[in-house]
């Protein structure tokens, strides 16, 4: 059966596609987490989406998660991401590090958080219950950290830009410029991919991006999906 | 400005009614939500409902990836932006600090 099989809306079958990946590796272990680490940061996230309202909860239970044990200042940090984004700042991002949250481990937990809301918006928007969460897979993080990621101007380090990022960075950027809003999970290459294959399903292939008069979607011109991005963006007072 | 004033004219067709899906869809009115998607179906097809969600997602992703990491706005979109930024209200962001301490 497919992830969206009861809405009412036609779904690109490779945006599908990338949704089922990222559901599927909610409930592996990642680079920092174990699979139910993961699965407790994002049911977490849903937990306070739901308590803010933003979300409803699903009638059958079947689409939350146990929330764990995580410390009160990390949930602290995830209810801030998931609900009030706008209030995230440099002393979230400390009160995180006093949890004892290393660097790559806040990023992949950033990370998650914010592909976990992604996916529970689009299935508020195409008006379809929240998907269920997997159950967790057998395997260890494999806590590796990119040597070439130094401090830039984020809270955490960043592998730079082409041609600054050697050879790593140069194949996992694909040799071309990439923007911050991209290179910001880089410190956790595994987290950078999962939001570039969202970024290519849900907003435009990158190659296609500055090619103005280019749209991804059917049914919407280029004009109509920026009007929606930037309205998004405003909402949730994002400089960036 | 439509994006920071919705009562103004985007100038783009429909524009109208995709700034009240993206505003229901990551607001807590529920009803307004349905309301505002039956609408929308109406006025772009069925078609152009998944592409709006998943556009409304992606950058619920990007503002927070954004904000969460901290990072500034890249230069070559910061520079030449200044009169854009002040009239739209966007230095006033807590997230702008984010660029702003590194001047």
């Amino acid at each position: 059966m497919s992830l969206y099989h009861d809405t009412a809306f036609p779904v690109r079958e490779d945006l599908e596609a990338a949704h089922d990946d990222q559901f599927d590796r909610f409930a592996g272990a990642g680079t920092w987490g174990t699979a139910a680490q993961r699965l407790a940061v994002i049911a977490e996230a849903r937990k306070a989406g739901i308590d803010a309202g933003l979300l409803e909860a699903p009638d059958d239970g079947g689409a939350e998660s146990p929330t764990g044990d995580l410390p009160k200042m990390v949930r602290e940090v995830i209810h801030t991401l998931a609900a009030t984004p706008k209030d995230f700042d440099m002393s979230t991002y400390e009160t995180a590090r006093e949890a004892g949250l290393s660097d790559p481990e806040f990023a992949e937990l950033v990370a998650i958080v914010s592909f976990a809301v992604d996916l529970d918006v689009y299935a508020r928007g195409i008006g379809v219950p929240l998907r269920p969460f997997r159950e967790p897979r057998k395997g260890s993080p494999t806590r590796e950290v990119p040597d070439e990621a130094v401090p830039q101007e984020a809270f955490v380090p960043t592998i730079p830009n082409v041609p600054d990022c050697g050879e790593f960075g140069t194949e996992l950027y694909g040799g071309h410029f990439k923007p911050y809003i991209m290179r910001a999970l880089s410190l956790v290459p595994d987290e950078y991919r999962a939001h570039v294959a969202l970024e290519q399903a849900q907003y435009n292939p990158l190659p296609k991006v500055p090619v103005v008069e280019y749209c991804h979607h059917e049914g919407l011109t280029r004009p109509q999906v920026e009007i929606v991005a930037g309205r998004v963006s405003a909402l949730n007072d994002c400089f960036y | 400005m439509a994006l920071v004033k919705p009562e103004q004219d985007t100038g783009v067709e429909h524009g109208d009614v995709l700034l009240a899906f993206a505003e229901a869809v990551i607001g807590t009115d529920r009803k307004a939500l349905d309301d505002v998607r039956a609408e929308l179906a109406g006025a772009l097809g069925d078609v152009a409902v998944s592409g709006v969600a998943a556009v409304a997602a992606n950058f619920s992703k990007n503002d927070r990836v954004a904000n969460g990491i901290g990072i500034p706005m890249d230069p070559v979109v910061f520079k030449g932006t200044e009169d854009l930024r002040a009239e739209m209200g966007l230095n006033a962001y807590k997230s702008a600090e984010n660029t702003f301490r590194h001047m």
